[in-house]
């Protein structure tokens, strides 16, 4: 035992011949890095590739051009990477602007940095009043849009925006969505009919079945609430989410349409509905105020004992 | 013992970035590629000489990083305008399963409310207790490793999850039977542990 406390010591003297950084392995008390895992010393050489981004704090800030006497500076920081440098990590990019300035809604916000302080961010808008569904993003932990979230007048608080959850990028803010748009190709999203109408004219539907369609056929599609989903999450490729279930749903309600067996049928396996295990975060996080959940719950009940 | 050495080690690299970066170079994809072949043929040869050979083996080690089920690239399945596969109608693991998994969640309740309100030890309704009470956590479970364990990624783990967890089942069942049938049965049990 003494011999090995001696081997200690003299293994932590140093000296001129031993270089400092071999000490490193052993406990001490006044080297606080040496008890960080190995994996912490290797994580400044090699890149986690499931990385959390570089922090804002550690990249530079863009700051309000000409800012006034009595501005009202608030910061942004905002998730960026570039796919024309795949090497690098994604990082979080300050902005700084000056609300007086500024229109009153997080879209606005963008547009203007976008404008007159950075062009090279990316990000989806197009009608800026919450009917497109383009500019869905997670804004303060939130899944909203953005066109429709206000901006904080709390300036003493940074907001901070990222693109949707577990999505793939395309780039900064845009995330892929190609598999979403293929899920909801599969529901088959329009009226399925055999039959002719009755008088030759249209399908009619009495007030009472129009009313089944309300908080259904509202839906933009903006994937906030699927994004939003921990169930979504882990299994994307066979869980349709719950966007997709709603629209499914809105067809199966509909009384003009012929198929609600096979529309059924084609949710009836373990992955594509019985995932949901009412979590319930789509109906905390729909933009639109609809409740995604509910209109799941209604499928498994209409499926329930048959 | 190599274990201690390898983070000093990993700073001795990191002493002279141009090396480190080459030295990861089987690992990351670095800048190497980008430069001309005549470059590339003669760099690695020069990085080798200038990294003592055990630096190297000790950073391929701790670099190597163990993640559960990291994030693969993306894959689409077919053209943009494809939908996705819709999946066979399973009844057995959709709909009647989730009915049966109601219906043995809704049926544990009064059954774990009777012996408070009756105080009655009867047999038979223990043993319904105790094998629904096996059911429902064995649902509760398989629900865990299919969300947890996707089949397509990790077949193998995902059959050995099912597997550990019916034996388990089992285990459970046979445990309960023998305590019903040779000892005094769960609902007299919690009745001694709650007087204990």
């Amino acid at each position: 035992m003494a011999a090995t406390r001696a081997l200690a010591r003299l293994a932590t003297t140093r000296t001129a011949l031993r270089p400092a950084v071999l000490s490193r392995g052993f406990a001490s008390v006044t080297d606080t890095h040496a008890r960080d895992p190995v994996s912490k010393t290797a994580e400044k050489i090699v890149p986690d590739p499931a990385r959390k981004p570089t922090p804002e704090s550690k990249t530079s800030t863009v700051k309000e051009p000409e800012p006034a006497k009595d501005a009202k500076i608030k910061s942004f920081h905002i998730y960026r990477w570039n796919p024309d440098e795949p090497t690098s990590k994604p990082r979080m990019q300050t902005y700084t602007l000056d609300l007086n300035k500024t229109g009153p809604m997080m879209l606005d916000a963008l547009i203007r940095i976008k404008n007159e302080m950075d062009p090279t961010l990316t990000f989806r808008r197009s009608c800026r009043e919450g009917i497109c569904g383009s500019c869905a993003m997670n804004i303060d932990g939130v899944n909203t849009l953005a066109c429709l979230c206000r901006i904080p007048t709390d300036t003493a608080k940074a907001s901070r925006i990222y693109p949707l959850p577990h999505m793939f990028i395309v780039k900064d803010l845009v995330p892929d969505m190609t598999l979403f748009y293929k899920q909801y190709r599969s529901i088959k999203p329009y009226l399925q009919r055999d039959t002719p109408p009755p008088d030759g004219r249209e399908y009619r539907q009495s007030k009472a079945e129009r009313k089944k369609l309300d908080g259904l056929y509202e839906c933009i599609l903006c994937a906030c609430c699927s994004t939003s989903c921990p169930s979504y999450w882990w299994n994307q490729e066979e869980y349709l989410g719950p966007a997709v279930l709603l629209q499914s749903y809105r067809w199966i309600a509909d009384s003009r349409d012929e198929k609600k067996a096979e529309r059924q049928d084609a949710l009836n396996n373990s992955m594509s509905l019985y995932r949901c295990h009412t979590i319930l975060n789509c109906s905390r996080t729909c933009p639109k105020g609809l409740n995604p959940a509910l209109a799941i719950a209604e499928i498994k009940k209409s499926m329930a004992f048959t | 013992m190599a274990s201690i050495m390898r983070p000093g080690l990993l700073r001795q690299g990191l002493q002279s970035p141009a090396a480190s970066q080459r030295m990861f170079s089987t690992i990351t994809s670095s800048s190497i590629r980008q430069t001309s072949p005549l470059v590339q043929k003669l760099r690695p040869a020069l990085a080798r000489s200038a990294i003592p050979k055990s630096t190297r083996i000790a950073a391929f080690h701790a670099t190597q990083r163990q993640q559960i089920l990291p994030p693969l690239p993306q894959k689409i399945k077919g053209t943009l305008n494809d939908p996705t596969p819709i999946p066979d109608p399973a009844p057995v693991h959709g709909s009647y399963h989730w009915s049966f998994e109601r219906l043995v969640a809704v049926g544990l309740v009064p059954l774990t409310l009777a012996p408070f309100a009756a105080g009655s030890l009867n047999p038979v309704m223990d043993s319904i207790l105790c094998a629904l009470l096996v059911v429902h956590s064995h649902i509760g479970f398989e629900s865990c490793i299919i969300d947890y364990i996707p089949k397509p990624r990790i077949p193998v783990a995902r059959s050995l999850a099912m597997w550990a967890l019916r034996i388990g089942t089992i285990t459970l069942g046979v445990a309960l039977y023998s305590f019903e049938t040779n000892d005094v049965g769960i609902t007299e049990a919690v009745t001694r542990l709650w007087h204990a």
